[in-house]
């Protein structure tokens, strides 16, 4: 669009200063060129610039990456780019400007990273919970079937002898077993699955 | 569109402005010295729609001289990925020109595409609506 207004520059400056002009719109040139929006051509508004160091208008660059959401290429330089890794640029005064853009998404927010504190305990922690964490799973099924093996052979002496079968006792035994081997397999079955 | 104001016109392209009601552009592009296409003038149609800078322009040869390519049919469609799925919002004329210029340039045998005839018999007026299939380095 600035293409429209720059013949009629030309014109106005026709009068004999044309060498003049020249140099007045490479300066201008210069000084905005360096900020201007890589797929609109002025200057970027709502600027951000991706991990390549391309600079966009945050419009301009939203509604690129919708036109193709599944080959999200960098106009420039054809890296891969996204929503989440470009970085907004705020000027000093610029957080005044705020229009209200329905369609677009806000920018993406600035990451500030805390400073690396160095502090040894993460590394351990990480490692007890793992090592707790893997005795739990292991030991279990093999104790809850030495207990029923047992149980149920009889030779166990430490233990009260089981109820005479026909009593609510043996049928009470009879249940938890049936719960406790279906608590089982079904344990068993979701360590399978994961 | 500002790119192609005057100054940086590279090469060999310089703006007609017949046509211009800045949707509908034609630049003459000379073949590059050294090439097959040392000398030539052709014309290049450049037609911007709506959503321009995110949707490629329509871009044809025009005019009686067609150059005689691998890549361009009889009636001026050209066979270039970035007219269509390479499209980027950040390529300007100027920089369409280069490319076509430089695939022009490329070229080791003056021919038309193996199956010029029934492309140019079928083909849809408007090249973007091609299916185009991309074989070469370009």
């Amino acid at each position: 669009m600035a293409s429209a207004a720059s013949p009629g520059d030309e014109g106005g400056a026709s009068g004999g200063g044309s060498d003049k002009a020249e140099p007045g719109t490479s300066a201008d040139n210069s000084s905005t060129g360096a900020f201007e929006c890589n797929i609109c051509l002025d200057t970027a508004k709502d600027a951000v610039v991706s991990m390549c160091g391309h600079l966009f208008c945050w419009p301009c660059l939203h509604q690129w990456l919708e036109t193709r959401p599944n080959r999200q290429l960098c106009p420039v330089c054809k890296a891969g780019i996204s929503k989440d890794k470009v970085i907004p640029l705020y000027g000093r005064g610029s957080t005044n400007q705020q229009d209200p853009r329905d369609k677009i998404p806000p920018r993406p927010q600035g990451q500030r990273s805390e400073p690396e504190t160095n502090t040894n305990f993460p590394g351990f922690g990480f490692a007890d919970a793992g090592f707790q964490m893997s005795f739990g799973i292991g030991a279990f099924p093999f104790g809850f079937f030495a207990s029923t093996f047992t149980n149920g052979n009889n030779l166990n002496t430490g233990r009260p002898p089981a109820p005479a079968p026909g009593t609510p006792q043996f049928q009470e035994d009879q249940f938890l077993n049936k719960i406790f081997l279906w608590v089982a397999m079904l344990f068993i079955f979701w360590l399978l699955i994961a | 569109m500002a790119l192609l104001k005057d100054p940086p016109s590279g090469v060999e392209i310089d703006m007609n402005k017949i046509s211009s009601n800045l949707s509908e552009w034609i630049v003459d592009v000379t073949g590059a010295a050294g090439t097959n296409y040392e000398g030539e003038t052709f014309q290049l149609q450049f037609k911007f729609g709506p959503r321009y800078p995110f949707d490629s322009p329509q871009v044809l040869f025009i005019g009686s001289n067609i150059p005689v390519h691998p890549h361009v049919y009889s009636n001026g469609h050209i066979c270039l990925s970035i007219l269509t799925d390479d499209w980027s919002p950040a390529l300007s004329v100027q920089s369409v020109c280069l490319s076509i210029v430089s695939m022009l340039s490329s070229c080791k045998e003056k021919k038309r595409p193996p199956d010029n005839a029934f492309y140019v018999k079928t083909c849809s007026k408007n090249p973007k609506k091609t299916r185009w299939w991309y074989h070469g380095k370009f």
